[in-house]
């Protein structure tokens, strides 16, 4: 806007009403369509690895199973682990990982299905799911294919610090980076609402940037305040969960499928004293009153039915004898045709689009003919730009040759 | 001594040897001062030889800045925002055209289009999005004569007079009396005909094409027929029989791309009891590819199927002693689809921006047979079916085993009976019409009357189509516009984010397309206006979700300051400090020299 202003003072007075206007309007109509609340996603992300952080592996893995049993199913769970601990050569239980001293439950038990895992887990990887600017290579299990009427669940675990999140012990995440993606989100209207739950050392300060309206956050910890493990498992020899996961599952291992139980009431079972950090949670972007929210809108599977009233009686009108002696005639020949046809449809619909935009770009460039402007283009296209450093160093030496032998 | 001092004079630069010359030759020269002054020109190699090395620096400066500038394809901001503009000041506006026919009524036609379009606009709602222009002419047909208005209108004076009659209405085979109304006013023309007939019995029934008609009683007003036939106007020419004008979301299920995946699974709840198959290829080229067809302009649709096995239903049933049948209701119905055990989304040829809509016929195990769907009233749904709008449709068939038991064989596989498999595909389509926002009943239950409306063997009427076509160009032209801005706002926001010539050339044949939508919508070309607009919003999307725009992937200004300055800053004090240094050096032997030459002069 600013190079706008600085050149056409007169195309902004005209432009500057009408973005005024538009958006005036879009305000008011983003008020009025409101989406209904189609589906549930859930975004589970672990940043460590190694042995010592096993419990933040298993407190993703124990939130992805409370999931999951809440209705979520598996398409509509994006789950980011390192997944080293399963079968780390310190795990005494192989195959096995738990969040209890007690071992009553095996988190990496049945049907897990972890989408990216080890390496995969990187602050690219991560703002490419939330933002959806995946290559086209990227399979549909790994991206989140959420709407307009989404509720995504986003529970990140590891360890943090004032305003980031260290992924995998290499890389940050920091809260301008999360709070630019989250407004990238709302405005391709990727979610509904979003909730935003993050186990870290001074975990709120992680969406302080936060502004896009419809998001909920809760952290572990407030600035300055460390998150703490709830206990030390002496058999494995690590801890295994984590304080705030801990009181979170306690509170879900409650519920079952059919339950209302409010959001509000999940933020007040958190303790103080039993945390030994300050949980806190931001509701200022966050229309609804956390009372009326039940936590099935995020934790669990709501499918909004309609009950489908009649058959479309389009055949029974058709004389059945004309159907069957239809059907007999062209069956023989329908289903090889019918196959080759879906695989010429498909490879057409992929060629057609790349070769008819490439067309046009050949034609502008073939038609200069000064070669000063073919220089001028070909330094615009900026490709091989080593090339280009190369003719400029090329052409130095001359102009340093010259004038030494015109002084000798 | 004499050593040292030779060494020393060795050592020692000009100057000392010009002092121990200098007494040898105080005769020659008596003022000179080897400080002050010199004898020869000062050379201008030094000079050139460090002003060159300064001079290559600089000139070598605009390549480094070339080679290190961020490449951006440049976006057509302005036909963006003007675009916007365009399509939130005045509202998109398709021209309909809508034709009344009063057969057998002796009215005034001016008084009848007066009172039609009162009642139009008392019920049409104000769409912020697209509104619509109509024009209605009206022809009076006495049998002998023909009276129309508007008079100037070449609608109704192209109506050739007595060529609908109260017989042609009299049989109650509907789909001759529609394929009679094509045949008069034929089909290629995109207007809108209502004929109203006085005749006998009450009927009113709109057909497959754009044409509906009502047969009225004598004895009724027919300023009554005007409010029916301006209620049929509105509520289904115009808005499909919705409730509202407005586009909800959640009836969109086209994909981003323009692409929706239609995937139908065959159930086995437990096969151990009984498995069935079913021969899906038939049932698609007859009945589903019509249909697709039909839909072409609107969205491209592929279709797949699966026969899955060992997937129980999440929800509970209750034995009901009356009907003799497991119950389940509609509070059951959010819980029904089983997500851990029925895996449904396994199709690798949906691409990612498609849209995939899944359909599942449910065979219930024998534990559980047969099943059933209780609605709210009590009654038994006929069709045992539910959808989950943007997700699908489930079906519940209960085989014959546990309908009559007797005659049931069990073998190692099944196929469904082509009869059922026919009747579970039209609550198919019924449930893809739903998902669309229609209704699949046949029947409109207006305010002022019922309407049926003629089913169509490609799923959706005519003008059901062109409701569609219409809706998606709307929705569809303002998805591309909000992403077109969206993405001029994100790239002017990161001045230094490199913008590839794919996003430039996706942009400018996304606007293209718009426009070409545009054009062909105000000239009412409804289904190449959606085709036009469905591929705008696709490459829009293609545009905004390109891989390259990641905001932690950019060169900032200090990353690249701090890769070139160790190099560059260095060298390039020293070269600018020896310039001065030898331009100043220069001046002062010049001056010497200047200086030598004046007292030279003078003492000559």
């Amino acid at each position: 806007m600013e190079t706008f202003n600085n050149s056409k003072p007169v195309l902004v007075l005209l432009l500057l009403p009408c973005l005024l206007l538009y958006s005036l309007i879009s305000f008011n109509s983003s008020s009025v369509e409101a989406a209904m609340h189609t589906n549930n996603w859930a975004v589970l992300v672990c940043t460590s690895r190694f042995w010592f952080n096993y419990r933040h592996m298993a407190n993703t893995l124990s939130l992805y199973r409370t999931v999951k049993r809440l209705g979520i199913p598996d398409e509509r769970i994006i789950l980011m682990l390192a997944d080293d601990m399963a079968c780390n050569t310190r795990n005494k239980y192989p195959a096995q990982v738990f969040n209890n001293e007690n071992h009553r439950l095996n988190l990496y038990g049945d049907n897990v299905e972890v989408d990216y895992r080890g390496y995969e887990v990187t602050v690219e990887n991560f703002l490419r799911v939330l933002t959806g600017r995946h290559e086209t290579a990227v399979p549909r299990s790994k991206r989140l294919l959420s709407d307009e009427g989404s509720h995504i669940l986003l529970y990140m675990t590891g360890h943090g610090g004032d305003e980031f999140l260290k992924f995998q012990d290499s890389e940050e995440l920091q809260s301008h980076d999360l709070a630019d993606a989250v407004k990238q989100m709302k405005e391709k209207h990727r979610f509904k609402e979003l909730l935003i739950m993050v186990d870290t050392c001074q975990a709120a300060t992680l969406f302080n940037q936060l502004q896009s309206p419809g998001v909920l956050a809760i952290g572990s910890s407030m600035k300055g305040e460390n998150s703490y493990s709830h206990h030390l498992d002496s058999d494995v020899g690590v801890s295994v969960v984590d304080r705030f996961t801990y009181y979170t599952l306690a509170f879900f291992e409650r519920l079952n499928i059919y339950d209302n139980a409010s959001l509000s009431s999940l933020f007040s079972s958190y303790n103080p004293s039993w945390l030994m950090s300050t949980a806190y949670y931001r509701k200022d972007l966050y229309k609804r009153n956390l009372e009326e929210v039940p936590v099935t809108n995020f934790f669990g599977s709501v499918m909004e039915t309609i009950h489908t009233d009649a058959a479309y009686k389009a055949l029974s009108r058709r004389n059945s004898g004309r159907f069957e002696a239809q059907m007999s005639l062209d069956s023989v020949h329908h289903a090889e045709r019918r196959t080759l046809m879906k695989v010429n449809d498909q490879e057409e619909t992929h060629d057609v689009n790349p070769e008819g935009n490439k067309q046009p770009l050949q034609g502008e460039e073939g038609a200069s003919k000064c070669p000063w402007s073919t220089f001028c283009n070909k330094f615009r296209k900026g490709e091989n730009v080593d090339s280009l450093v190369n003719y400029g160093l090329v052409t130095m030496i001359p102009l340093l040759v010259i004038p030494t032998w015109l002084v000798r | 001594m004499a050593e040292i001092s030779e060494a020393n004079d060795s050592d020692s630069s000009e100057l000392q040897d010009n002092g121990s010359e200098a007494p040898q030759r105080p005769e020659s020269e008596p003022d000179f001062d080897p400080k002050l002054m010199r004898k020869t020109k000062p050379g201008l190699k030094r000079l050139v030889l460090t002003f060159s090395v300064l001079f290559s620096f600089l000139l070598g400066f605009p390549f480094l800045w070339k080679s290190v500038e961020i490449y951006r394809s440049p976006l057509p901001f302005r036909e963006i925002d003007s675009l916007s503009t365009q399509l939130r000041s005045d509202n998109l506006l398709f021209p309909l055209h809508f034709h009344a026919l009063f057969v057998g009524f002796d009215h005034d036609p001016d008084h009848l289009r007066r009172s039609i379009l009162l009642e139009i606009t008392k019920l049409t709602s104000q769409n912020p999005k697209c509104s619509n222009s109509y024009t209605l002419s009206v022809n009076v047909d006495l049998g002998s004569h023909c009276l129309h208005s508007p008079v100037s209108s070449p609608h109704s004076s192209s109506y050739p007079c007595g060529s609908v009659t109260a017989t042609d209405f009299v049989q109650n085979d509907d789909v001759a009396v529609d394929e009679r109304l094509v045949s008069v006013f034929g089909g290629k023309t995109k207007e809108y005909i209502v004929a109203v007939v006085k005749g006998g019995s009450e009927r009113a029934v709109v057909g497959k094409h754009r044409h509906a008609w009502m047969v009225v009683g004598g004895g009724r007003k027919v300023e009554v027929a005007a409010v029916k036939v301006a209620e049929l106007l509105v509520k289904l020419f115009i808005n499909g029989g919705r409730e509202e004008g407005s586009i909800r979301n959640e009836f969109m299920p086209v994909g981003a791309d323009g692409k929706i995946v239609l995937s139908f699974n065959l159930l086995n709840a437990d096969p151990l009891d009984w498995v069935y198959d079913w021969d899906f290829e038939k049932i698609d080229d007859t009945l589903l590819a019509p249909m697709i067809e039909a839909l072409g302009p609107v969205a491209n649709i592929s279709v797949e199927s699966q026969v899955l096995y060992h997937t129980p239903k999440a929800s509970f049933s209750f034995w009901n002693q009356k009907l003799e049948s497991y119950v389940f209701s509609t509070k059951d119905l959010p819980f029904f689809v089983n997500s851990n055990e029925w895996h449904l989304d396994t199709s690798i040829a949906a691409g990612g921006r498609s849209n995939i809509l899944q359909f599942a016929v449910y065979v219930p195990s024998a534990k559980e047979c047969p099943l059933l769907l209780q609605l709210p009233n009590g009654e038994i749904s006929k069709t045992n079916g539910f959808i989950s709008p943007m997700w699908g449709g489930v079906i519940v068939w209960n085989p014959q085993g546990c309908l009559n038991d007797s005659e049931f064989e069990p073998s190692a596989k099944n196929i469904i009976p082509i009869q059922d498999l026919e009747n579970m595909f039209e609550v198919f389509i019924g449930q893809f019409r739903q998902l669309f926002g229609f209704k699949s009943v046949n029947v409109y239950a207006g305010a002022s009357g019922d309407w049926n409306l003629l089913p169509s063997e490609r799923g959706f009427t005519e003008w059901e189509l062109d409701v569609l076509s219409r809706q998606h160009t709307c929705f569809n032209l303002h998805s591309c516009a909000t992403t077109l801005v969206s993405l001029s706002r994100l790239v002017q926001s990161l001045p230094r984010m490199i913008i590839m010539d794919d996003i430039g050339k996706q942009v400018k044949f996304s606007l293209e397309a718009a426009k070409l939508a545009l054009s062909n919508a105000s000239s009412g070309a409804y289904e190449s206006s959606a085709a036009a607009s469905s591929q705008a919003r696709s490459l829009a999307e293609d545009a905004f979700f390109h891989p390259s725009i990641m905001s932690v992937s950019y060169y900032s200004f200090e990353h690249c300051f701090a890769v070139y300055s160790p190099f560059f800053l260095p060298v390039s004090m020293h070269v600018v400090l020896a310039a001065l240094r030898e331009l100043r050096r220069y001046k002062q032997e010049k001056a010497k020299y200047l200086v030598w030459k004046a007292k030279a002069n003078t003492s000559s």
